[in-house]
């Protein structure tokens, strides 16, 4: 998978590289003027196919639907159609660049949900960056859609929407910053506590960020078992407690840090990261690039036999080489170029292939801890070892595997509409997976898509 | 949490509990400036606290009270009695400062101490009770209304 736009997908530690990816992402951006399409799916030979496929005869299935809204799952698309929704307020390591310059993003995005997960994902950049205004215009996507990803939406605002769109709508939504990365660092710390040992709820645990994909990754880990006292956040402040002085701006700014400043942290300890790394098994990292943004000597006092993911892209927090130095046996980070990537491509398009296979009316915590579970396994059955704890993204069974999973937890949840056994939502996804992929390499080899520019 | 609030107490202020109370205080203040910036604190705002505590707990027209767990000062109170020149009844009792630390909040401690404070301001003559806070803290409107306050007088300020 070379797909250039994946947040995760850092070509290579020499820069040189790095600058053949940009220049080549403009290229071939210039060249295609846009990563997907839409191509009807019904055969048209003539104008009189249009007489049902659209009017006179469109009216009865309108008709229809409009007497039983949930007909739309049955007789239109939308039960494999998302909107991909973004307002440009924090994209990559870029900051805020608005509603167009986060359009390349979302379409590489729906170039991955429909290749990896069978999904049709529409991109919609929006031209605010106003809570209220995203909620209202999300909201009123539902009749058209089966899900939402909300996607590069700046902290601590796409808490609050996504909070406020998951408790109103009555379809999936979910912000792969929070959920997906959450769901992948989950799935890599299962399978790093059975290569070390431990346990999840035993485990000292420091999350070193406190942005969007930390804060969703303490939430989940809490649902999964860890310890909430075992836990400390640290941020740009130090290690987030109880008795922090900021509490009360939290309190008023932050309700999630907040409240996990209540939660975690039992031991209350002050101070800095490397503060909270003495004795700690598990460092879990997505805050700003480095090299150098963590030292050495600092991870050096953590437990032995250490996990560390680094996540920051396009530059680990620090270097893979380093923590071994440390000591540190595990060590994951979010690039292709070394071993153990956590990348949200895992999780994603399989989550929303289950989600929308069950036609589930939310994504739950427990569903994410599901997909991540499954993932989990998806590796530990090829074989764990300490540099492959996680299926890289050319295992193409995992998908349907942690769709399948997905779906069955919307199920005995009550979530979904669509109630399956496994094995149906398994054969469902691998087949519907199968035939995106399948059309577009006939596509491509039709010439429909034409080849790269040499 | 059920035995975190047991093990916490409501007790008149002593001289040393000033230093923590204080610090407390700060936190308040702090608080009140994320509403307005007309209320910003001063860079001598701990060492003022401090002088105004001393003279409170020695004052008898003066309530302080603390929560405590243990040693640990968790909560504080301050109010105090004043004469309403105009107004029946003739004593009000004034809540000027009030703060529970975050993770003690919740656990109905903070009505523990309103009701308290009350009680000792009505013993000391107070005929109504008022609380003061800013404007746009809307946790504390909301708090005080469900103990029965109302809004009666507001305070507008101007900046230059």
């Amino acid at each position: 998978m070379d797909a250039p736009a994946s947040e995760n997908q850092t070509p290579s530690k020499n820069p040189g590289e790095k600058e053949d990816w940009y220049s080549l992402a403009m290229r071939y951006s210039k060249y295609y003027a846009g990563k997907v399409e839409v191509i009807p799916k019904v055969p048209v030979s003539g104008l009189r196919d249009f007489s049902y496929w659209y009017t006179p005869g469109v009216a009865a299935v309108s008709m229809a639907i409009s007497k039983n809204k949930e007909l739309a799952y049955e007789l239109t698309g939308k039960w494999n159609t998302i909107a991909i929704v973004g307002d440009g307020s924090r994209v990559l390591g870029l900051g805020n660049i608005g509603g167009e310059g986060a359009l390349p993003v979302l379409e590489g995005k729906a170039l991955i949900f429909k290749y990896l997960g069978g999904v049709n994902a529409i991109p919609l950049p929006l031209s605010t960056q106003e809570p209220q205004r995203i909620q209202d215009t999300v909201s009123a996507l539902e009749a058209g859609f089966g899900g939402v990803n909300l996607e590069d939406i700046e902290s601590p605002k796409c808490f609050e929407v996504l909070h406020y769109l998951q408790d109103t709508m009555n379809i999936p939504v979910w912000h792969d910053d929070q959920q997906g990365t959450a769901g992948v660092a989950l799935a890599a710390l299962i399978n790093s506590l059975k290569l070390t040992g431990r346990k999840l709820g035993d485990s000292e645990v420091v999350l070193f960020g406190a942005g969007a994909a930390n804060i969703a990754t303490a939430r989940l880990l809490i649902t999964a078992g860890a310890d909430p006292k075992k836990i400390m956040l640290v941020d740009t402040k130090g290690i987030l407690e109880a008795e922090r002085e900021d509490m009360d701006q939290l309190m008023l700014h932050h309700k999630w840090k907040y409240e996990l400043a209540l939660k975690t942290n039992g031991s209350r300890r002050k101070g800095s990261l490397e503060e909270a790394l003495i004795g700690a098994d598990v460092l879990i990292a997505a805050s700003k690039p480095g090299p150098g943004t963590i030292k050495k000597e600092w991870v050096s006092k953590m437990n032995r036999d250490a996990i560390v993911f680094a996540e920051a892209n396009p530059t680990p927090e620090i270097w893979p080489w380093e923590l071994k130095e440390a000591g540190v046996r595990i060590i994951a980070t979010g690039r292709s170029d070394f071993p153990n990537q956590v990348n949200n491509s895992l999780v994603f398009p399989a989550v929303f292939r289950g989600a929308l296979d069950s036609r589930s009316r939310g994504i739950s915590d427990t569903m994410v801890v599901a997909a991540s579970t499954e993932l989990a396994l998806c590796a530990e059955e090829k074989g764990l070892a300490d540099d492959y704890i996680l299926p890289t993204m050319d295992e193409w069974e995992a998908y349907p595997r942690v769709a399948a999973r997905v779906a069955s937890k919307a199920k005995e949840e009550g979530l979904a509409r669509r109630g399956q056994s496994y094995s149906d939502y398994l054969e469902q996804a691998k087949e519907i997976i199968a035939n995106s992929r399948r059309t577009i390499s006939s596509c491509i080899s039709s010439g429909s898509i034409s080849p790269l520019p040499s | 949490m059920s035995e975190q609030r047991q093990k916490v107490s409501i007790t008149r202020a002593k001289t040393e509990d000033i230093k923590s109370i204080s610090e407390l205080v700060i936190r308040l203040k702090k608080l009140n400036e994320e509403f307005d910036p007309l209320l910003k604190v001063r860079e001598d705002a701990l060492g003022r606290a401090q002088e105004d505590y001393r003279e409170c707990v020695e004052n008898p027209e003066c309530v302080v009270l603390v929560a405590k767990k243990g040693d640990k000062v968790v909560g504080v109170v301050k109010a105090k009695t004043r004469e309403r020149v105009y107004y029946q009844p003739r004593i009000e009792g004034a809540i000027v400062d009030f703060y529970v630390m975050p993770e003690y909040r919740r656990q109905k401690l903070g009505e523990q101490m309103i009701a308290e404070v009350i009680s000792q301001l009505k013993r000391k003559g107070a005929g109504i009770i008022v609380a003061e806070f800013p404007f746009q803290n809307k946790i504390a409107s909301t708090f005080y209304q469900k103990l029965g306050f109302r809004p009666v007088i507001g305070i507008f300020g101007k900046p230059d």
